[in-house]
């Protein structure tokens, strides 16, 4: 059967497709939900950014070292390095150095609290 | 001098990928622990494939030289390896250490695994050097690197990694409720601590970072005695004896689910809290990575 212009409208066997609006995707996100500033809602747009008292996320905390907490997306994850800050972070309670992020993990970098939600 | 722990596969017995699974992970056994003078990989699960990557990704074409210490070539603990891409990159230098010296049956089986009867590439036609080593007592790149035989059907080892005061031991596959003087005790009064062998506790004395297995849970593990996994309560009892500052529990059972691993280890975090309050107990989970310092 010769391709028609409707052949991307309907399925293998040749039922119509039901189609809706375009789905948009849904951005990572991380909420900032203890410390100063907090709450605060944070779609992670770039490739990669910086958390700390002056980083591409600023927080306004003396717990919070200059540069603190880098994340960085690897393909549809986001991981996280502790950029040798001095009070670390740490993941759901452990101190860690990097981690991939996870749906609803929670980051503590000194008294700031921030939670992960995963795109898709 | 820090030493960097990272978990690249955290499930036990075979590897279980899907949404229920994608918090701790399905790769199988592999961690890497790397200090400023050497890389070890401990186990080539399934787990050994991503480390493969991103060890290429970080080293940009510079040669890269590793030490591969094999628990035991249980197929959890060396199927990464055929998939292993460094492996293929003619720079490149692995030495594969094998317990006790002169012994090249892992050596074997690890490179046997890539007959044509099992694997369309053979283990000659990698490029990188590989080379059969044996542990000895001097250090390797600073680290004092030693091995201890655990109770596992067919043999395994532990292994401890010690530079500048600083300590991991990696001990997977033993089931430690084999070792206990009175295991139908422990069975029927599991709230009480367990005693094991001084041998094994002076093995792991004042870790860091103890990273064990911990597979099952009291209820699994009625079930599966001298499958060669311990209850990750016994871990626990083990960690508290020798005097570790925290616990990573591994080789989560595939038939755990995310919530299924959380349970297990709030148990465990339960008992540490009752016998060793300072001990921190979590589960190992891949892409994490700590520093020891």
């Amino acid at each position: 059967m010769r391709d028609g212009p409707n052949q991307r409208e309907r399925t293998a066997i040749g039922i119509p497709l039901v189609t809706g609006p375009a789905r948009r995707p849904r951005p990572h996100v991380i909420e900032q939900v203890g410390g100063p500033g907090s709450p605060r809602r944070i779609e992670l747009q770039d490739d990669r950014l910086v958390i700390g008292r002056e980083g591409d996320i600023a927080i306004a905390s003396p717990q919070l070292s200059r540069t603190h907490l880098c994340l960085t997306r690897n393909g549809s994850d986001f991981s996280c390095l502790d950029m040798d800050s001095k009070n670390g972070v740490y993941l759901n309670g452990i101190r860690i150095h990097s981690a991939v992020l996870r749906e609803g993990d929670q980051l503590q970098l000194g008294d700031v609290v921030l939670l992960y939600f995963a795109g898709a | 001098m820090a030493l960097f722990v990272k978990f690249w596969g955290t499930r036990g017995s075979i590897p279980t990928p899907g949404p229920s699974t994608q918090r701790y992970g399905g790769n199988t056994a592999c961690v890497e622990i790397r200090s400023e003078g050497a890389l070890f990989i401990c186990d080539g699960g399934t787990g050994l494939r991503e480390l493969g990557i991103d060890l290429i990704r970080r080293h940009e074409g510079r040669p890269i030289v590793g030490h591969m210490l094999f628990s035991h070539p249980h197929w959890d603990h060396i199927q990464g390896f055929p998939f292993f891409t460094p492996a293929y990159r003619p720079e490149n230098t692995f030495h594969i250490y094998g317990t006790p010296p002169g012994d090249r049956r892992l050596f074997q089986l690890v490179s046997g695994q890539m007959r044509s009867d099992y694997f369309p590439v053979d283990f000659g036609d990698l490029s990188a050097r590989i080379v059969a080593e044996d542990l000895s007592d001097q250090p390797i790149g600073g680290v004092a690197v030693r091995a201890l035989p655990q109770r596992h059907p067919g043999g395994s080892f532990a292994f401890s990694f010690e530079s500048q005061g600083r300590k991991v031991v990696y001990a997977t596959d033993n089931e430690l409720d084999e070792l206990l003087p009175d295991r139908e005790a422990s069975l029927r009064n599991p709230d009480a601590l367990r005693r094991l062998p001084d041998e094994l506790v002076d093995f792991v004395k004042g870790a860091d970072l103890l990273v064990a297995d911990g597979q099952y849970d009291e209820e699994e593990y009625a079930t599966k005695i001298g499958w060669g996994h311990p209850r990750a309560t016994t871990t626990v009892d083990l960690a508290v004896a020798a005097g570790v500052r925290q616990l990573a529990i591994t080789h989560h059972d595939p038939m755990q689910s995310d919530a299924d691993v959380d349970a297990k280890i709030e148990a465990c975090a339960a008992r540490a809290k009752r016998f060793a309050p300072e001990l921190i107990v979590f589960g190992a989970r891949e892409g994490v990575e700590l520093k020891i310092a």
